[in-house]
C-alpha cells in the first residue's frame, strides 16, 4: 500500500476523496501494531472530577466503591480541531514534473482531513489564502464536512502573491478553540517575517505546524545553459547562468530552509520540509504525533 | 589592393549566421518560470555580464572567422612593385651561330647581354641559353649572378645554323611544363635565313614576352662564300678525267660584281688558283681538274682569296681518300654467267666508285677470304660451301656487307644463306602471262636514294619483274616492293655489318632490270653504300651526325670508337667511346674518326651556307615576331627589368588568419560549452 503514498501515483487520481482514502488507509494499515494509535471506545484514563465537568462521564461505580468522583475517559473521545491554512499564491503552481506544489499541498490537506474526520473524529477546517483570505471553511465534524473541505480544496486555484500578514490577522478571529493549525506554503519570504506573522496563532494554545512545500528543482535546480527566469508572482525576469545555480543558489536555499526551521522551532512551532517527490506519510505522521502530544 | 575572385565576396552573407546566433537568437529565448527570484541576487547580474562579454568575444571570433574565409576565397592581392621582377623569369638567349662571327656581332651581343644581367634585380631569377645549331640551356632559373655571368661569358661563337623555329619549338615545350611568366631577351643578328618556312613555328608561347636585341643594324655587308663543292670522296686514279675533278660554286650575298681568285688547297698547299668573275648577288662555278692527291686521306679546301667582311665562310673543306680500286666478290651459281656481266658492266659505269669485280662460281668460293673484299655479292647462289658461308657470317658480324640476289635456284632451296629466314613459294609472274612491276620504292634508302624521283617512280616503274621469291621481312627494312606487295629489296643488320636481299635476279631472265638505266645508278649507290666508303671521307655540314657503330650491336661486343676534333682533342670519354653510337659534328674543320669496325675516316665539316647570307629580317617581321605592331617595338628596352606592378596574392596569409581564428574559437567555445561537474 505504500505505493499509494507516492505523489506521482496520486497525481493520476482525480478525486480528492478517493485520493485521501487511499492515502490514509494505506498509511493506517502500515501503523496497525502501534499501541499509541487505537481508535475505538477503548478506556484511556481516569481523571479527577473538577467543577464544570460533564456528570455523564463520572464513573459512578467507582464513586460507589471509593466515594471519590472520577471521570472515565476514552480515547475515542479525545477529539481535536484541525485547521489547514493553505497558501494559494502563484508560486505554488510551480512544478518540474507532476504534481505541482499546489496539488501536492492539496493531497496533504485532503489526506489530513480524511484522517482527522474519518479516523479521529476531529473537527477539521480549511483556510485558503494568498495575499488575503480567499476561502474559509470552519472546523466541524458535521456530516458532509469532508465533502465541503474537498470542494474547498478543489476550488483553491493558485493566483496572486503570498502575503502572510493580512490573512494571519483574520486567522486570529477564526481560531477560537485550541487545536492544530497546519500552514502549508512554499514560504518564499524572509523567515523572520514568516515566524513573526505566524507566531500569534499559538496564543490560543494551538499547535502550529509549518509544512514547507518545495519542488526538487527549487532545491537543486538543473540548468544546461544560460536562460531567462521569470518570477511567477512578480513577472520579473532575470538571466541566470548554470554555474550560479550550482553554487551560490544552493547555498542560499539551504540557508533559507535552515533558518526557517530553526526560527520555527524556536518559536515553539513544528517545521517540516516536504519535497514534492516524497511520499505523503511524513506529513500524516507529523499530524498524528502532534495530536497525541496534544492529548 | 583588390580581389582576384571578387564574386566570392557574396559569401559575406554568411556573416548573418553568427549575428543571428549571438545577437538575434538570444532575444527569443523562452523564459523559464520559477517560484521566486528571491535567491537570485545582484551577483547574478554581474555574472551574466561577464558571460555576455564572453559571448561577444566568441561572437567576434566567429564573425572574423567567416569574414576571413570569405576573403580568402575572394583571393585578395596587393600590387607590389618590387615583387614584380621576382615573379618574371629573365631569359637571356645569346645567338652563337656561325653568322655571329661576322664583324663584332658576337662581341656586341655578349656585351649587351652582360649589361642586361648587371641591371637585373638581385632577387630576380634568370636563365641563360645559347642558340646555335640547337638551343643549349646553360643554367637553371637561378638568382646567383656570378653563376649566370660565368655561363654567359662561357658562350663562344659556334659553327651551327641558328633556327628561330627551333627556338620557338623549344620554348613552347618548356612552357608546357612551367607556366611562370618570363621575359626572353634574344641577342642576335636576326638573320633572315634563320627564319623557318612557317612563321607560326617561331611564335613564342603566351607566357613568354619576347624582347629582341638586334646587334647588326642597317644593310648587311657584302659577303662572298664557297657555297658548295662537288668532289669525289674516293679516288683511285687521279688521271681519270671523269672522276678527278673538283667543282665549286662561288656565291655572293649583297655583293657587287667582282673578280675573285679561287684556290684549291690540298694538305695545306695551294695546288691551283683560278680567277673568276662573280656577278652581283650571283653565283659562278669554278672547276679544278685533275685532282692530284696522294694515297690515303687528303685534306682539301676550296678558298676565296682576298677575304671580305665575313672571312670565316670563304673556304669549304672536304677530304679525298685515294686508294686502289677495291675488289668486289661476285659469287654466282654455276650455270649463271649472265648476271656477272650485267653487274660488272654497271659497276664499271658507276661515276663515284672504283671497284674491281671478281667473279667466282659458288663451288669455287671455299678458300676465299671475304674480308679482303669491299663487299660480297651472292647471285642466285643459295648453296654455298659451308666453310665459305661460315666465313661470310663472321665477315658480316665484323662489319662486312653482303648483297644477295635470289634467282631461280631459290625455287629448289628454301633456305636463304645468311638471311636467317626461309624463302616462300616463288612468284612466277611469267607463267600467269604477265609481269609485276615495282610499285613502292623508299627513296630515302641509301641504295635507292633519289632527291627528286620523277613520275616514273624514279625510273623503277618500267622495270618488269617476272619472277620473285617472297621472303618474310620480319626485322628487315623493306626498301622496295612489287605492285602485289612482294618485298623486292630488303636490308637486315647483323652485327656490325648489313645484308641486302634482292628477291629477284640480275640475269635478265627473272626481270629486265639490268637493261634499264636505273640499274647502273642502283648498283653504283648500292656499292657505295655497302662498301661503307661514303662515310670515310668527303664533307658534311656542322651538326650532322655520324654513325659510329651499328645500332643493333650490343654494348661491349664491338671495339672502341675514336673521334679527334679539328683542334686535335678527343671529345669522347673512354666510357662514351665504348658505348656511343652516333656523334654530332659540332665544329667546322677536319674530323678524324675510327669506327667500331676498325675503319678510319677523315671528314671535312663546313658550316651551313645559309649562315653566309647576313641579311637580317625585315622590320615588319621583327615587329610581328615580338608581338608589337607599333613603330617602335620592344626590341631594345633601356632597362629590361623596369619596375612594374604585379599582383601578389594574400591567400596564404588570410588562410593563416582563418586558422588562428578557428583555433581561438574552438578553445573559447569548448571552455564555454563544457558542463561543470555536478556538486555532490
Amino acid at each position: 500500500m505504500q505505493r499509494f503514498l507516492d505523489p506521482e501515483v496520486l497525481a493520476g487520481i482525480s478525486s480528492l476523496d478517493l485520493l485521501a482514502k487511499t492515502v490514509v488507509d494505506g498509511f493506517v494499515a502500515g501503523l496497525h501494531r502501534s499501541p499509541d494509535f487505537g481508535f475505538s471506545q477503548e478506556f484511556a484514563e481516569y481523571r479527577a472530577y473538577s467543577p464544570g465537568d460533564d456528570l455523564r462521564h463520572v464513573d459512578w461505580n467507582l464513586f460507589a466503591r471509593t466515594e471519590r468522583c472520577y471521570l472515565k475517559r476514552y480515547r475515542g473521545e479525545t477529539n481535536s480541531q484541525l485547521t489547514v491554512l493553505l497558501d494559494a499564491s502563484n508560486s505554488m503552481q510551480y512544478t518540474s514534473g507532476p504534481p505541482t506544489k499546489m496539488d501536492y499541498a492539496r493531497y496533504i490537506a485532503a489526506s489530513l482531513f480524511y484522517l482527522a474526520i474519518r479516523n479521529q473524529r476531529d473537527a477539521a477546517g480549511l483556510i485558503v489564502f494568498d495575499d488575503e483570505v480567499r476561502e474559509y471553511i470552519r472546523p466541524s465534524t458535521r456530516p458532509g464536512q469532508l465533502a465541503r473541505l474537498f470542494a474547498g480544496l478543489e476550488h483553491a486555484e493558485a493566483r496572486a502573491r503570498t502575503d502572510f500578514a493580512k490573512p494571519m490577522q483574520h486567522f486570529q478571529n477564526f481560531l477560537h478553540r485550541r487545536g492544530i493549525a497546519i500552514l502549508i506554503s512554499d514560504f518564499y519570504e524572509n523567515p523572520e517575517t514568516i515566524i513573526d506573522t505566524v507566531a500569534p496563532l499559538r496564543f490560543h494554545g494551538n499547535e502550529v505546524v509549518l509544512f514547507h512545500i518545495l519542488d526538487p528543482q527549487e532545491i537543486r535546480p538543473a540548468m544546461k545553459g544560460s536562460m531567462v527566469l521569470v518570477d511567477l508572482e512578480t513577472d520579473q525576469r532575470i538571466e541566470v547562468v548554470p554555474e550560479y545555480t550550482k553554487t551560490t543558489y544552493r547555498v542560499k536555499v539551504d540557508a533559507h530552509i535552515e533558518e526557517l526551521r530553526s526560527r520555527a522551532l524556536g518559536a515553539g512551532m513544528d517545521y517540516q520540509l516536504l519535497v514534492t517527490n516524497q511520499p505523503l506519510d511524513t506529513a500524516l505522521r507529523e499530524y498524528l504525533t502532534l495530536r497525541q502530544a496534544g492529548n | 589592393m583588390g580581389f582576384l575572385a571578387p564574386w566570392f565576396l557574396g559569401g559575406l552573407a554568411a556573416l548573418g549566421v553568427p549575428i543571428f546566433v549571438h545577437l538575434l537568437r538570444r532575444h527569443v529565448t523562452t523564459p523559464r518560470p520559477v517560484s521566486s527570484l528571491m535567491f537570485f541576487e545582484r551577483g547574478i547580474q554581474s555574472s551574466t555580464r561577464h558571460r555576455r562579454l564572453r559571448y561577444l568575444l566568441l561572437f567576434a571570433l566567429r564573425f572574423s572567422l567567416v569574414l576571413v574565409i570569405v576573403l580568402a576565397f575572394a583571393n585578395p592581392f596587393v600590387r607590389r612593385v618590387s615583387a614584380d621582377a621576382n615573379g618574371r623569369l629573365l631569359l637571356i638567349v645569346l645567338d652563337n651561330s656561325f653568322s655571329m662571327r661576322a664583324g663584332a656581332r658576337f662581341r656586341d651581343a655578349k656585351q649587351q647581354a652582360l649589361e642586361l644581367l648587371t641591371k637585373k634585380p638581385h632577387t630576380q631569377k634568370a636563365q641563360i641559353m645559347a642558340l646555335g645549331g640547337q638551343l643549349e640551356v646553360l643554367t637553371q632559373p637561378i638568382t646567383d649572378e656570378a653563376q649566370l655571368r660565368a655561363a654567359l661569358e662561357g658562350i663562344e661563337p659556334g659553327d651551327g645554323h641558328a633556327s628561330f623555329g627551333e627556338l620557338g619549338r623549344e620554348l613552347r615545350t618548356m612552357s608546357e611544363s612551367s607556366h611562370s611568366p618570363a621575359d626572353m631577351h634574344l641577342f642576335s643578328d636576326m638573320q633572315h635565313s634563320a627564319m623557318p618556312a612557317n612563321f607560326a613555328d617561331m611564335v613564342m608561347p603566351s607566357n613568354i614576352k619576347l624582347l629582341l636585341h638586334q646587334v647588326a643594324q642597317g644593310d648587311s655587308p657584302p659577303n662572298w662564300t664557297v657555297e658548295s663543292v662537288n668532289a669525289p670522296a674516293e679516288l683511285s686514279d687521279p688521271k681519270d678525267p671523269k672522276r678527278s675533278r673538283v667543282t665549286a660554286v662561288i656565291a655572293g650575298f649583297n655583293t657587287p660584281a667582282a673578280s675573285k681568285t679561287i684556290s684549291l688547297v690540298i694538305n695545306g698547299k695551294v695546288i691551283a688558283s683560278k680567277k673568276v668573275d662573280v656577278p652581283a648577288n650571283g653565283r659562278t662555278t669554278v672547276e679544278f681538274s685533275p685532282l692530284d692527291v696522294g694515297y690515303g686521306f687528303s685534306r682539301c679546301e676550296v678558298r676565296i682569296e682576298g677575304g671580305d667582311a665575313f672571312s670565316s665562310d670563304d673556304s669549304s673543306l672536304f677530304a679525298v681518300r685515294r686508294s686502289d680500286p677495291e675488289r668486289v666478290l661476285f659469287v654466282h651459281a654455276t650455270g649463271d654467267t649472265r648476271s656477272a656481266i650485267y653487274f660488272g658492266a654497271a659497276l664499271d659505269a658507276a661515276a663515284h666508285a672504283s671497284f674491281a669485280l671478281q667473279s667466282v662460281a659458288a663451288e669455287q668460293a671455299t678458300d676465299l677470304d671475304p674480308s679482303r673484299f669491299a663487299f660480297v655479292v651472292l647471285s642466285d647462289a643459295v648453296v654455298l660451301p659451308s666453310i665459305f658461308e661460315h666465313a661470310l657470317a663472321a665477315y658480316v658480324a665484323k662489319g662486312g656487307s653482303v648483297f644477295i640476289a635470289l634467282g631461280t635456284s631459290a625455287a629448289h632451296h628454301e633456305r636463304v644463306p645468311l638471311w636467317g629466314s626461309d624463302a616462300r613459294d616463288p612468284r612466277d609472274y611469267a607463267r600467269s602471262g604477265g609481269a609485276a612491276s615495282v610499285g613502292q620504292v623508299d627513296f630515302s634508302y641509301p641504295a635507292t636514294e633519289q632527291a627528286e624521283p620523277g613520275r616514273d617512280n624514279g625510273g623503277w616503274a618500267t622495270v618488269k619483274v617476272l619472277y620473285a621469291v617472297p621472303v618474310d621481312p620480319a626485322q628487315a627494312r623493306v626498301a622496295a616492293r612489287l605492285t602485289d606487295g612482294t618485298p623486292l629489296l630488303l636490308e637486315k643488320q647483323m652485327g656490325e655489318g648489313r645484308i641486302l636481299l634482292f628477291t629477284s635476279g640480275f640475269d635478265n631472265l627473272t626481270n629486265d632490270l639490268p637493261l634499264h638505266p636505273i640499274f647502273v645508278a642502283f648498283v653504283d649507290r648500292m656499292a657505295h653504300y655497302l662498301s661503307g666508303s661514303e662515310q670515310l671521307s668527303g664533307s658534311r655540314l656542322v651538326d650532322a651526325f655520324v654513325q659510329l657503330r651499328a645500332a643493333a650491336a650490343p654494348v661491349g661486343v664491338s671495339g672502341n670508337v675514336e673521334v679527334i676534333d679539328p683542334d686535335g682533342r678527343r671529345p669522347l670519354s673512354l666510357g662514351e667511346a665504348r658505348t656511343i653510337q652516333s656523334f654530332r659534328l659540332q665544329r667546322a674543320g677536319f674530323y678524324q674518326i675510327r669506327f667500331a669496325n676498325g675503319r678510319d675516316a677523315v671528314i671535312g665539316v663546313n658550316p651551313d651556307r645559309r649562315e653566309s647570307d647576313l641579311a637580317p629580317m625585315s622590320q615588319d617581321l621583327l615587329d610581328l615576331w615580338s608581338g608589337s605592331s607599333s613603330s617602335a617595338p620592344e626590341r631594345a628596352p633601356a632597362s629590361p627589368s623596369e619596375p612594374q606592378s604585379q599582383p601578389l596574392s594574400l591567400w596564404w596569409y588570410v588562410m593563416l588568419l582563418a586558422l588562428l581564428a578557428a583555433m581561438a574559437e574552438t578553445g573559447l567555445a569548448s571552455r564555454y560549452m563544457s558542463t561543470l561537474r555536478e556538486d555532490p
